[in-house]
């Protein structure tokens, strides 16, 4: 029998984040030079990799169309002035997208067929609305295969909401503000001068350089929060001070194999342990990253209390508070995204999944520890989960 | 035309100012009033902050193109163009005199007034793909006056400038691409275009204010003797705009740059309002306007031509044959009575294009290889009847086909053609294409042409199938003119002289040489046909004329016969007259055309 080869995750960069539509500051610039953006910036950061090493490119999106067509993982592989020698493709997994990319390059390289993949992923949800192409099934609704709810993702928020009664309103936003406070402090010191590359981009205003998430709200209130019109039920309890706006973004990551690593001299910084995917019902999407998470501790064979530090997705305060009422773990704790989260920064579908894995990396560096944790929950009722091992 | 603004955004400490006329770039950004206020705007905003350099940029595509030509035919005084290049200067001068380092940024075209703005600059980056820098306004007879004239030779050397400035524009506005701008060293960094602003924004962190080393001058005179030369050669004293030019770089040698701008100035003022510089304007427009969709062409969708025939395979065959397998990538086949001409043609045109080109053309002797052509060109000997034999056996194998011919002077309905296409010689480099539709022509077969004429990359100009279409006509009534001057005792010489002294490219006895003295008499004979009393076989004798008069009959000749093709409504608009004269004859920019003669401008 052959051996799997480790998998260590070298390096993440991204694009800021910007608002989706027209007042955002990606409008005017297309979603794959986004991608390329954060492509060439990955590269000029690790000028030990060379270029041609590059296994494969994988890319996500959820809308593989326009300017998220053509095959991204290639389309932009070429755009970005890899040689074309080095083969891409593109993967969907709705906001697990960018995970999947790393898990499906992993599989690559823990297989024999790639030494070094480039994963990543974009999402321009200006240009994409989310569903804006999607032809709905029937059958879904008709034969009730999935409650209707579960195709708008804020409404399966609220489900989360009537199926925990315990995660009020009130607890969203408190959860929302401390978000926004750990993103606006995280602002402050190296966290995102070292994983976001400021980028220069053509608007109404003429060029401009996007460098912050558009997001950010350092000035939130417990008090403004608690003003905010619930946005997908009356008497809801979903707003947009705790959830994530729409939003336009592009992630770009390396990953190689153990031997790869020593021949190139590359410094990685994270070994990939175990991952998992897991399904749930659709109209509670948000709660896919508990069992996930229960998979990857169990492959693992770790509990909770081993892991230093969890960067979750925060497409909804809701979803996060049940993963840590069902796993136990306390709202405000210190390990869980301590750099705030897809509340402030924005959550850009299938980029991302490197976000979350970049930060665990930078944060794990600076506050030591051994392992982490990286989940997000996914449309149609989906969790995924990668843990980490720090080697910094 | 869509307002020009100045934007600025802050890049850290960087003022990062984009010039954008809010347009796509088939709009190009221009230099109008309107741009000068946001400009003043902006200056203002960057003489009072605390910046530790700019970078100016342009929209997508398009740095900035110059100055706007529909203001410039309303400048009407030396008083007006005085102020508006003063203006210019001022403004330039400021961007000059920031006291941090400032970078243009040539993102695309970067024309004129747009590339004074950046010799304004202390230095220029440029993406590699950009293709179009250069100063055309001696093509239009006037010199680049905001600085242009005294900053190049300053940055370049007088021989580099001369040729950007002056000799460029007098070979058909001949443009550099970035790295021609980079090897001249007019920009000082070529960059990928993936990333360029964000590069050109390091480039000008990185940039420290430093005086640039002087040129070198020491071939000065022998520079401007050469180049003096060549603008004789090529517009023979009949618009001063070349020469002006290279004495203002000569100039920039010994004076302040305060000083080179007032003699800038004194220049605009007089090369401005002066008819040479206002038929230009006109004249440029006009030929702009001929690239787009005529009102009078039919509303019908074109046909997709996928095989085109040939008739013939002499010289002008084998040039047609050659751009349209170059353009429009089809299988073409050619037919000659001479098997071994065929192989000549065949031989001369697989050298000039791509291998897979070369598979896809083919020729021989017979009929039947024009079966299923959508498109059959004939371009046999210039004889009635065998036009008519030859389109006659085409139509019999190819009965779908467009018959097209590239007859210049016979009718094309008598012939059985469907439409005239007529290109000129040579055709690889004559823009034009006649159009000629005759009462029979089909709207399909109409939009057909036209189509194709555009996807060879020329401008088509619709006329009616009359004797000479636009341009033989009118060059052959010129031609008139001339031989009665020769008939009267002038020396060919002098008849050569006097129209090259009109700026023409060549002299008519060269070009009679060039088109043949046989074809020529041919094309006369048609004409006489219809018109005996203007187009006499023989020249009538009469008193010698000077060269003056020599001109003013030429022209004259010329402005009488447009009135009769207007008449005859042979073309719809006035300006299409022009436009032939410009793309078909070689005609400068300057002359404006024939409808009003030489310096009298519609208004």
């Amino acid at each position: 029998m052959r051996e799997a080869r480790e998998v260590f995750f070298v390096d993440g960069v991204r694009t800021p984040f910007g608002k989706a539509g027209p007042k955002g500051q990606f409008w005017r610039t297309r979603a794959d030079d986004m991608a390329v953006k954060a492509v060439r910036e990955l590269l000029r950061r690790n000028p030990e990799i060379p270029p041609e090493r590059i296994g494969d490119v994988v890319l996500a999106a959820t809308a593989q169309v326009g300017d998220q067509g053509l095959t991204l993982g290639r389309d932009v592989a070429l755009l970005a002035g890899i040689p074309d020698t080095v083969p891409g493709f593109a993967v969907d997994r709705m906001c697990a997208g960018a995970l999947t990319a790393i898990t499906a390059a992993a599989g690559e390289i823990a297989f024999g067929a790639a030494d070094v993949a480039l994963a990543g992923g974009v999402e321009h949800m200006g240009h994409h609305p989310m569903g804006d192409d999607v032809d709905f099934n029937p059958r879904f609704v008709s034969e009730r295969l999935i409650d209707e709810s579960a195709a708008v993702m804020g409404r399966t928020a609220e489900n989360l909401h009537d199926r925990f009664p315990a995660i009020t309103r009130e607890r969203a936003d408190a959860f929302a503000l401390a978000s926004q406070q750990r993103a606006a402090a995280a602002w402050a010191n190296g966290v995102m001068r070292e994983t976001v590359v400021p980028m220069a981009v053509f608007t109404d205003d003429g060029w401009r350089v996007a460098e912050r998430d558009e997001f950010l709200r350092a000035d939130t209130s417990l008090d403004g929060l608690a003003a905010l019109k619930p946005a997908f039920r009356a008497g809801g309890r979903v707003t947009a001070g705790n959830s994530a706006g729409l939003t336009d973004g592009a992630t770009a990551a390396f990953l190689a194999a153990e031997d790869t690593i020593g021949e190139l001299g590359l410094a990685p910084k994270l070994r990939l342990v175990a991952y998992a995917y897991a399904g749930v019902e659709p109209h509670l999407m948000g709660i896919g990253p508990v069992p996930a998470t229960k998979r990857v501790l169990e492959q693992a064979g770790i509990g909770l209390d081993d892991i230093d530090l969890f960067e979750l997705n925060e497409p909804f305060a809701a979803q996060v508070l049940t993963w840590c009422d069902e796993l136990g773990v306390a709202a405000d704790d210190s390990r869980l995204n301590p750099y705030g989260g897809a509340i402030a920064c924005g959550h850009p579908l299938a980029a991302t999944g490197v976000r979350l894995v970049a930060q665990l990396a930078y944060g794990l560096r600076e506050r030591g520890g051994k392992y982490g944790l990286t989940a997000l929950c996914i449309g149609m009722g989906m969790g995924a989960a990668i843990l980490w091992e720090n080697v910094q | 035309m869509a307002d020009t603004v100045f934007k600025l955004n802050r890049a850290g400490s960087v003022a990062l100012v984009t010039i954008d006329n809010g347009e796509d770039y088939r709009t190009p950004t221009t230099l109008g009033r309107s741009a000068f206020e946001s400009a003043v705007a902006v200056i203002d905003e960057l003489e009072r902050g605390d910046w530790t350099a700019a970078v100016f940029t342009g929209k997508p595509f398009v740095f900035c193109v110059g100055a706007d030509i529909d203001e410039f035919t309303k400048v009407r005084s030396p008083e007006e163009a005085l102020e508006g290049t003063r203006a210019g200067h001022g403004l330039f001068a400021r961007i000059r005199a920031l006291p941090f380092p400032t970078v243009a940024a040539i993102n695309g075209a970067c024309l004129g007034g747009g590339l004074e703005l950046a010799l304004h600059c202390d230095a220029r980056t440029i993406a590699a793909d950009v293709r179009h820098v250069g100063f055309p306004e001696v093509a239009l007879s006037i010199i680049p006056g905001w600085g242009g004239t005294q900053l190049l030779p300053r940055l370049v050397g007088p021989e580099a400038a001369a040729k950007v400035i002056v000799l460029n524009p007098l070979r058909q506005n001949k443009l550099l691409t970035a790295t021609e701008a980079v090897e001249l060293g007019i920009a000082d960094e070529l960059i990928a275009p993936v990333e360029f602003v964000d590069d050109s924004l390091a480039y000008a962190r990185s940039l420290s204010k430093s005086e640039r080393p002087d040129p070198d001058w020491s071939e000065l005179d022998t520079v401007m003797r050469k180049a003096r030369s060549r603008v004789e050669d090529a517009v023979h004293g009949a618009t001063r705009a070349p020469y002006v030019a290279l004495d203002l770089i000569a100039g920039a040698r010994d004076w302040p740059l305060e000083e080179g701008y007032a003699a800038e100035e004194q220049a605009m003022a007089e090369l401005m309002t002066a008819p040479q510089a206002q038929a230009s304007a006109y004249a440029f427009t006009v030929v702009e306007r001929r690239s787009k969709r005529p009102p009078n062409l039919p509303d019908a969708k074109p046909r997709l031509v996928q095989k085109i025939g040939i008739v013939g395979a002499g010289l002008m065959a084998t040039q047609l044959a050659t751009l349209f397998l170059k353009r429009l990538e089809v299988p073409v086949v050619l037919r000659d009575i001479d098997q071994s001409r065929v192989d000549d043609a065949l031989e001369s045109i697989r050298g000039e294009v791509k291998p897979f080109l070369a598979t896809i053309v083919d020729g021989g002797t017979g009929w039947e290889q024009f079966s299923g052509c959508d498109l059959v060109l004939e371009a046999v000997f210039e004889e009635l009847d065998v036009k008519r034999e030859v389109l006659a056996e085409v139509r019999t194998v190819a009965p779908d086909a467009i018959l097209a011919t590239n007859t210049s002077s016979l009718s094309v309905e008598e012939m059985g053609a469907d439409v005239g296409l007529h290109f000129f010689n040579p055709v690889a480099m004559m823009p034009l294409v006649e159009i000629a539709r005759t009462s029979r022509t089909t709207d399909e077969q109409l939009a057909t042409a036209w189509d194709v004429v555009k996807k060879l990359r020329k401008r088509g100009v619709l006329v009616a199938d009359a004797p000479g279409f636009v341009v033989n006509r009118l060059l052959t009534r010129m031609t008139t003119v001339l031989m009665e001057a020769i008939e009267s005792g002038n020396t060919v010489d002098e008849v050569d002289e006097a129209i090259l002294s009109l700026g023409m490219p060549m002299a008519p006895s060269v070009l009679r040489e060039m088109v043949g003295p046989a074809v020529a008499q041919h094309v006369l004979e048609t004409m006489h046909q219809s018109w005996p009393d203007r187009f006499p076989l023989t020249p009538a004798p009469g008193e010698r004329r000077t060269l003056e008069q020599i001109r003013e009959e030429a022209l004259a000749a010329v402005a009488d016969e447009t009135q009769h093709l207007l008449a005859e409504g042979v073309v719809d608009d006035p300006a299409d007259v022009d436009a032939c004269l410009i793309l078909g004859a070689g005609w400068p920019l300057f002359l404006g055309g024939a409808v009003t003669g030489y310096g009298k401008i519609p208004v």
